[in-house]
């Protein structure tokens, strides 16, 4: 039933447009404006679904492995998808996402990604992918290493983010609220399609889709997650061979996100085709094309790794997404640190209009 | 008291709480500042971004499909 992919990826799109979850901004943020809040949003998914992934191993529903780390790979890509993302703007889930928005900028960075991703795990880039996660190191997971149970690392992640999301909550308290948009509807539609929702708990309904995930794509034999990249290159794959074998759960995941993100955009009078001027054309297009790369020598995005690998404590998850952050906070430089000198500045300046 | 415009139509975001930012240093005291966007996540950052800062907002809504619009008071 590959068509439960469907509709989690539907959930998940949905939940990502209405709340705003975008992980490059959480990313962003910590170098931009030095501000956590997003990315302590991002441990709630990966926290709250590090419970449910090893209660449901425990449980035998699913069978974790551990497998070898490759740790060049997961430091390359990483760093190279972490850089990708801020010119791209947006991850590969933000990018599926925004482009169920309308943005033409999305839908060029999410051919390029799915493209260089085809190219780099199923053409000629493969030998390099091999090659480069083929430099390992044989224990894959923390607790193998620490030789401890992952309960006793479940319990610091939960514990940790727990204390820094109690932090925000009530630093959030202390502060003004933010003006919210003005009401317009009510009831149900009110709830679905205008409501802000919070960032916090938006994290958590992510990580519900993400623990639910495992056992249904398990069924239909893709033993694994959340996944993006593999998906969008098997996209491409079957596009160009026509084999079906292709078309797995993983396809209907990524599927899903774009007609959920859709229908919570239309639904809430949030789409609407943005075609970006040329500088976002190049930079999207690059940017795209770039993350596609890192993708796969990384073995996952901000989701297949810094998501979901970190919630089953994989030493590549954790790796990666280190390198993530870092390759962000280089091209947050090259890009904001320019503007801000002024020399890549192209924006409009405030025009007085009078009292 | 005057009013300041700053258009970001097709800029995405973090673009246009980075040009707010820069519009706003560069404005008088008591003068307001108003932001067009259409990048969704600037819903969220944006009033946030006020809120903390401490500007008053005098207007926020929406001016079309994925079209809104802000003005900030600069204290």
């Amino acid at each position: 039933m590959i068509l439960s992919g469907l509709v989690i990826g539907a959930l998940l799109g949905f939940a990502m447009q209405r709340g705003r979850f975008c992980v490059t901004g959480a990313f962003r943020d910590v170098w931009l404006a030095k501000q956590s809040r997003w990315l302590t949003a991002f441990f709630v998914t990966i926290a709250v679904q590090s419970v449910g992934v090893f209660a449901l191993d425990a449980a035998g529903v699913i069978e974790l492995g551990g497998g070898a780390f490759p740790w060049l790979a997961a430091i390359l890509g990483g760093l190279v998808f972490g850089f990708a993302i801020v010119y791209a703007g947006g991850c590969a889930t933000g990018t599926y996402y925004r482009a169920g928005e309308g943005l033409i900028g999305s839908w060029i960075a999410l051919g390029g990604y799915a493209l260089s991703a085809a190219i780099m795990k199923h053409g000629p880039g493969a030998p390099l992918v091999d090659a480069l996660r083929g430099v390992q190191a044989p224990v894959g997971t923390v607790h193998e290493l620490l030789g401890v149970s992952p309960w006793v690392l479940v319990a610091l992640l939960v514990a940790g983010t727990g204390a820094a999301t109690w932090h925000h909550l009530r630093r959030d308290a202390a502060r003004p609220k933010p003006v919210q948009l003005p009401t317009r509807r009510k009831g149900l539609a009110r709830i679905l399609f205008e409501r802000p929702w919070n960032a916090f708990a938006t994290a958590v309904v992510i990580g519900v889709l993400a623990i639910a995930a495992f056992p249904l794509s398990w069924a239909t034999g893709r033993e694994a997650g959340l996944g993006i990249t593999t998906p969008s290159a098997d996209i491409v794959a079957f596009l160009v061979t026509g084999d079906v074998e292709l078309v797995d759960w993983g396809v209907m995941l990524v599927l899903g996100i774009l007609i959920g993100a859709f229908i919570a955009a239309k639904g809430s009078g949030e789409f609407r085709v943005r075609v970006p001027d040329a500088r976002t054309v190049l930079r999207s297009t690059g940017g795209g094309l770039l993350m596609g790369v890192g993708a796969a020598i990384a073995g996952g995005c901000t989701i297949g790794n810094a998501m979901v690998g970190s919630a089953l404590f994989t030493l590549q998850g954790w790796t990666a997404f280190a390198a993530m952050l870092l390759g962000t906070g280089i091209a947050v430089r090259l890009v904001f640190g320019a503007r801000r000198a002024g020399s890549a500045a192209t924006a409009p300046s405030p025009v007085s209009v009078g009292a | 008291m005057t009013v300041h415009v700053l258009e970001t139509e097709g800029q995405v975001c973090p673009f246009p709480l980075v040009e707010a930012k820069r519009a706003i240093a560069g404005i008088p005291s008591g003068d307001e500042l108003r932001i067009d966007f259409d990048c969704t996540q600037a819903t969220d950052s944006l009033p946030r971004w006020a809120a903390d800062e401490g500007y008053a907002v005098t207007h926020f809504d929406r001016t079309g499909d994925a079209s809104w619009t802000i003005t900030v008071q600069k204290p």
